[in-house]
């Protein structure tokens, strides 16, 4: 339902005095785009800086570029950052998934319990789940590392493992923040599902397992789609976890450019930040581009048409 | 095809089942919510090693002592708060654009307001950074003979990073809580001899309520707990909780006063978050809003 | 200590009940003195045109040990044979304090890729060794730090065989003795990498007439350069600059006087640019006119930027000597120990120097050094502006008083 009248998508129907006021909104719209697009414009147009730092234009030239592909760390901790990413998004996604169904069917209990949880884990801001898992692996270590010194001394298998904070600390904190939000999503479609279909197909003689993979997988996809694009978000852009949780050789991205901001930064990582920012439009564009092609040949995703996915049209 | 022993059967494989499903989701929960969380208490009632860190005790004092830092909590309650308001008074306005524009161009619309977020949290923070320091608008306001104004590390400095930054946290709610208003609602009231403002307010508003709601808390929570932006374009001047919280244990090394502060920064959020629904409810919304 | 501690003290070395060189090292006015003896060649301790053709240091007081009669001392680095270094090292330091060079080099010889982290306080540095579980490997700490590294077990006790370019008789004692605990044994934690002091940088383009004390310093951010001015974030340079412009010590820890230095320093801090031991990006970008410096940073600043001048404070400050250890438990031990036998070959010494700026301890790197760099007013400045800083004090790195304090500073 827009804000039209009873009839189709039109577009409002406006009315003389509110000409005035359409204008004002649109005034008002297109100086918040510019305030939300300039800093961008800045950040890509330093990228091309032939100058030495960031603050003053000094002709163009794609040097940085170069530079930023060049530059072992740099590059390093974008593919760690990636790598996170792609793993935090798969484990969260995977698991919140299977916990939202599995909450359906138990005891209301246990459902109080996890929503509690979940609420939690939204909640508490990321410095305090950074410092306190922290704390908590450190411990941890503490007590697995003589113990496998123990057992490998006992067992002759030469140098026992060590473990550290590392790549793997961050993934599992960031699945824990974007788990919770993937239940959330799920649940909520869940919630709002049309159960006459998984009825229908249990009519129909299909085994849970079938019904699952063909009627109530699809219906979700739209929010677990959704879910996993956010938990790659967060983790890739996380700063503050991933600050306390990983280990001294492996920064992520958003950890070496505030390490760098602190020293006095160079135009490497706008160059950084503007190649990141062109992928990321290619790869919605193109995405946009293939949910348009599906959708004219008839809907895919079977999610019914026209009900927003999310609150809001945007995957 | 329903005997009483194939029934239990079925029942106690649901059980499995489920407990296997949920079984990963608890794992994280408990070792990397819960157990931390009790770390943090157990380091709340204990006692600063003489070097720093913890050294076991059971004392409230932390506690007790909280009051003394209250200026931080306050200082973080009222930015929060401040922040959440500003983002509200530019995103209502704009989430109200974006509900009025026909379908393909506010689908293009709303990416467009997303499309930023797709550079680093950091950069973005940083290209403010150079707005606002000395060689960017103090140096065209200079040069256009407005005097010298300092932006940078200022409180106005950190509203601005905060807005930029949480404003598509903001747009969103509001955007699907307009979205669905029904003009004749509107039509209905003008025709009752409502005045603009008068629809406005007594139409648009509440039936937005739950939009504005969602949005600022969605808003105002993780600004509670926000560090980076207070850091950066603050210049060690603006403090908030967050910013307390990493003094306390990276450089004071106070754990047991840092561990209790974050108790307490929890608390808060809590019971702002209960605010929220307290007066949800109040305002009788029937729908279950999702957190998101 | 305070005031009163320091005249007891006095009084005692004046009728005798204690001996001179106990009241020096005491008071730490000793090593003052003795780093400009040893290290300001104006004064004649070491030899200021000795570059040519690599003569060694004229002798100094003790005799040369057996390991450096095997090593020539000016000859280059090799690495030891047959150890394997693995690829990474992580070396914990400050800001602006190697030479990319140097690593590179390092690099070059050994395979080894050096990771430089950075942090701005020892205070910084404590916490995280105190979580534990930090990977690090090479630490960069003050010579107030070593009495909790040492206790706490969290830099292991030299192997001086695997560091033979070492050899403590090119050191000064006085100035190598904080890295021995406990106090006058021979576990030795680290040696030098150089020593300095703290003062104060100003933009003269802006400033005219730069303060000359530390009183003047936190008076005139009040007044004409509001706005524009930068302190540590780091409570013993903060608080203790704050001391000094009261009149009190660098290393008081009495309750009124830090509760005087609070006012100051709460009252000051609206008018600061940033609290930030990283401040060179914003005088260099001409956001900041005056700053809290460390020396080897007024150098680089002053190099770079003539107009930027380095004050050490006349009513008093901080003198420093900042060393090389190996954290314990290091991951990359065998890479660590041959960073630290890099280092202390005077010719890597001398050439990391004249990017950095510090001051070197090691009468050999210093004989190395090009009279440009020896005669550079900033890093070797005459004894007579040294008389009156103070090197920190090993009780202040724990002191719960003063870390309270400085977050109550930051948070209001």
């Amino acid at each position: 339902m827009t804000l039209g009248t009873g009839r189709p998508d039109r577009g409002p129907a406006v009315d003389r005095a509110g000409r005035w006021v359409d204008g004002a909104f649109r005034l008002e719209a297109v100086l918040i785009y510019l305030f939300l697009y300039v800093p961008i414009l800045l950040v890509v147009i330093f990228s091309f800086n032939a100058g030495e730092r960031t603050g003053e234009l000094r002709g163009l030239s794609m040097r940085w570029y170069e530079y930023a592909i060049g530059d072992a760390f740099a590059m390093g901790a974008l593919r760690n950052s990636i790598g996170v990413a792609l793993w935090t998004s798969l484990l969260a996604t995977t698991f919140g998934t299977l916990a939202a169904l599995a909450l359906q069917r138990v005891p209301r209990v246990v459902r109080a319990v996890f929503d509690v949880l979940i609420y939690i884990a939204i909640i508490i801001p990321g410095i305090v789940i950074g410092i306190s898992t922290l704390i908590f692996f450190v411990n941890l270590f503490g007590f697995v590392n003589p113990w496998l010194a123990y057992v490998w001394s006992v067992g002759g298998l030469g140098e026992p493992p060590v473990v550290q904070k590392g790549l793997h600390t961050v993934i599992a904190a960031h699945v824990l923040f974007t788990m919770a939000i993937v239940m959330v999503l799920v649940r909520a479609r869940l919630s709002g599902m049309d159960r006459s279909l998984t009825e229908a197909s249990f009519d129909l003689f299909a085994t849970p397992l079938r019904t699952f993979f063909q009627v109530t997988l699809p219906q979700l996809a739209p929010a677990i789609i959704a879910g996993a694009l956010l938990a790659f978000t967060f983790s890739f852009d996380d700063f503050i976890i991933a600050n306390f949780t990983a280990g001294p050789g492996q920064p992520t991205l958003p950890m070496y450019i505030f390490n760098s901001i602190r020293r006095g930064i160079t135009p490497e990582v706008n160059a950084i930040a503007a190649m990141v920012l062109m992928v990321t439009v290619t790869s919605l564009v193109i995405v946009a581009l293939i949910y348009r092609r599906q959708a004219r040949q008839g809907g895919a995703f079977g999610a019914s048409e026209g009900a927003p996915i999310l609150e809001g049209d945007v995957a | 095809m329903t005997d009483r022993g194939a029934a239990a059967g079925e029942r106690r494989r649901s059980r499995t089942v489920n407990a296997a499903l949920l079984l990963p989701a608890s794992a994280w929960f408990f070792f990397l919510l819960i157990v931390p969380l009790i770390i943090l208490l157990v380091f709340s009632v204990g006692a600063r090693a003489p070097e720093g860190g913890y050294t076991p005790a059971l004392q409230l004092d932390n506690y007790l002592e909280l009051p003394t830092r209250a200026a931080a909590f306050i200082n973080t309650l009222w930015m929060a708060t401040a922040g959440t308001i500003l983002c509200l008074l530019v995103g209502y306005p704009l989430a109200y654009y974006l509900a009025t524009r026909a379908g393909t161009k506010r689908t293009l619309l709303l990416i467009l307001v997303v499309v930023p977020f797709w550079t680093s949290f950091l950069i973005r923070t940083y290209a403010w950074m150079s707005i606002l320091g000395n060689n960017g608008i103090p140096a065209i306001v200079e040069a256009l003979g407005f005097g010298h104004v300092t932006l940078i590390n200022t409180p106005a400095a950190v509203m601005i990073g905060i807005v930029y930054n949480y404003l598509p946290l903001m747009v969103f709610p509001l955007y699907v809580s307009l979205e669905r208003l029904d003009k004749r609602l509107l039509e209905a009231s003008k025709d009752l001899g409502a005045g603009r403002i008068g629809t406005f307010r007594q139409v648009t508003l509440p039936l937005s309520a739950v939009g504005l709601l969602s949005g600022a808390i969605l808003v105002f929570i993780p600004l509670m707990g926000e560090y980076v932006i207070p850091a950066l374009l603050g210049g060690g001047k603006v403090f908030f909780v967050g910013n307390a919280l990493v003094d306390l244990f990276l450089q004071s090394r106070n754990w047991p006063f840092g561990s209790a502060a974050s108790i307490g920064l929890i608390v808060v959020i809590l019971l702002a978050v209960s605010l929220y629904l307290w007066l949800g409810s109040r305002g009788r919304v029937e729908r279950e809003v999702s957190l998101l | 200590m305070d005031r009163n501690e320091f005249w007891d003290l006095y009084h005692d070395w004046q009728h005798g009940r204690i001996t001179r060189r106990h009241f020096m090292q005491v008071t730490g006015l000793g090593v003052a003195a003795a780093v400009v003896a040893a290290c300001a060649p104006s004064v004649g301790g070491s030899p200021s045109a000795a570059r040519t053709a690599g003569q060694t240091a004229e002798p100094s007081a003790a005799a040369p040990s057996a390991s450096s009669a095997t090593v020539d001392v000016n000859a280059d680095w090799t690495p030891p044979e047959g150890v394997d270094f693995g690829d990474t090292l992580v070396v914990t330091t400050w800001p602006n304090y190697h030479d990319q060079k140097t690593l590179d080099r390092f690099k070059e010889l050994t395979g080894v890729t050096t990771q430089l982290n950075i942090k701005g306080s020892n205070e910084e540095m404590l916490a995280e060794l105190l979580i534990g579980n930090t990977g690090w490997d090479v630490l960069v700490p003050t010579n107030y730090t070593f009495e909790t590294y040492g206790s706490k077990g969290i830099l292991e006790p030299l192997d001086l065989t695997k560091i033979p370019r070492f050899d403590a008789a090119r050191y000064d004692t006085r100035l190598l003795s904080p890295a021995f605990y406990p106090a006058g044994s021979t576990t030795q934690y680290g040696f030098n990498k150089d020593w300095g002091t703290t003062g104060f940088t100003v933009n003269t383009k802006n400033v005219a007439t730069p303060p000359t004390t530390w009183k003047e310093f936190f008076q005139r951010i009040q007044e004409d350069v509001t706005g524009k001015a930068m302190i540590h974030d780091y409570q013993l340079t903060s608080i203790g600059s704050a001391l000094v412009a009261l009149g009190y010590s660098f290393n008081s820890v009495a309750e009124a006087e830090l509760a005087e230095a609070e006012k100051l320093l709460t009252a000051v801090k609206p008018h600061l640019l940033a609290i930030t031991s990283d401040y060179q990006p914003n005088m260099r970008s001409g956001d900041a006119w005056m700053t809290m410096t460390w020396t080897n940073d007024g150098v680089q600043l002053h190099r770079d930027i003539p107009e930027i001048e380095y004050v050490i404070a006349k009513d008093g400050g901080e003198i420093w000597s900042d060393f090389f250890g190996v954290v314990a438990d290091a991951p990359h031990r065998e890479a660590a120990y041959a960073f630290l036998d890099f280092m202390a070959t005077p010719m890597v010494a001398a050439e990391d120097a004249l990017f950095h700026g510090a001051p070197l301890i090691d009468e050999a790197a210093i004989a190395l050094l090009p009279p440009a760099a020896t005669g550079n007013k900033i890093s070797y400045p005459d004894a007579a502006s040294l008389t009156k800083l103070e090197f920190g004090t090993a009780e202040l790195l724990t002191s719960q008083a003063r870390a309270d304090l400085w977050a109550r500073v930051k948070s209001s």
